[in-house]
């Protein structure tokens, strides 16, 4: 099934996350991150962090494991999972993402189809005074047989 | 950490680059434990296969995560305004990636002063895997 240009625009549904110590620390184990600013309070303090960041991909977790929806939603949309390849992701930030209750919401910002088809969502997170902490670009490439 | 220096700064100068260890699946299945990423063409060989891979694949974020490492043990990443790479190569299990920098521009606008930075992720042939710009505000 081709994706066409009137899914642009369309919202997924909100969500909220709280972003745990935990999960950062998880997450820095995972990558070989072992900068102790990402792991004790103390160390972050020290640096000019008033708690531990998350770190510059991070946001990724927000999304998968805050809407684990997006494989039904992009099922539903005519995207087949096992021909998805991730072609861009961008991150612009405004504020330093930190542990606490966050919420999201994205929308499909562009759909490019034809020989290629890519599939574009922007995701942008808030804090719990609906200032925005970093908006994020995905773009994902459906291959063809 | 630092500040970035925007005099202290040329375009064309290198950041010093990172060795990522060999990726193996065990390295998958953890960041897929982390970030909640589990496609399966990442963490199940067979179906991996049956998708018309070689077998499993790098999570392009891991290795974007890999790259972030290089920026945040350049910048502090309290001055990091943007992010962002396009993934150009898939990673497959026994690559071994190097990440490196090299200024590409240095801009001051309004009392403003930014430095972008080519950040890519390579293999031991070279082939770049994934590549984008880091930005920096500098003092």
């Amino acid at each position: 099934m081709a994706i066409t240009k009137d899914i642009v625009g369309k919202k997924l549904d909100r969500f909220d996350f709280t972003v745990e110590r935990g999960k950062i620390k998880e997450f820095c184990l995972a990558i070989n991150e072992k900068n102790p600013i990402y792991f004790d309070v103390e160390e972050a303090k020290k640096a000019g962090y008033s708690d531990v960041p998350a770190p510059p991909t991070f946001p990724t977790v927000i999304m998968f494991w805050g809407y684990p929806k997006i494989w039904n939603d992009m099922a539903e949309l005519g995207i087949d999972l096992s021909k998805i390849l991730h072609l861009k992701e961008e991150y612009t930030y405004h504020k330093i993402l930190y542990p606490g209750k966050v919420y999201a919401q994205s929308e499909i910002s562009d759909v490019k189809s034809g020989r290629a088809e890519i599939v574009t969502f922007r995701t942008t997170i808030y804090d719990e005074k609906d200032d925005p902490i970093l908006s994020a670009e995905m773009a994902i490439f459906i291959r063809k047989d | 950490m630092a500040k970035i220096q925007f005099d202290k700064v040329e375009v064309g100068q290198t950041l010093p680059p990172l060795d990522i260890p060999v990726i193996e699946h065990a390295n998958l299945v953890r960041y897929a434990g982390a970030s909640g990423d589990f496609n399966p063409i990442h963490n199940d060989p067979d179906f991996a296969k049956k998708a018309g891979l070689d077998g499993t694949i790098s999570h392009g974020m891991y290795v974007m995560a890999q790259v972030g490492r290089l920026c945040t043990s350049w910048a502090d990443q309290k001055d990091i305004a943007y992010f962002g790479v396009t993934f150009k190569a898939m990673t497959k299990l026994g690559e071994k990636l190097t990440i490196v920098g090299t200024i590409k521009k240095k801009f001051e606008k309004d009392g403003k002063k930014t430095v972008t930075v080519l950040v890519e992720a390579k293999n031991e042939a070279g082939e770049v895997k994934a590549g984008g710009d880091l930005v920096v505000n500098a003092v």
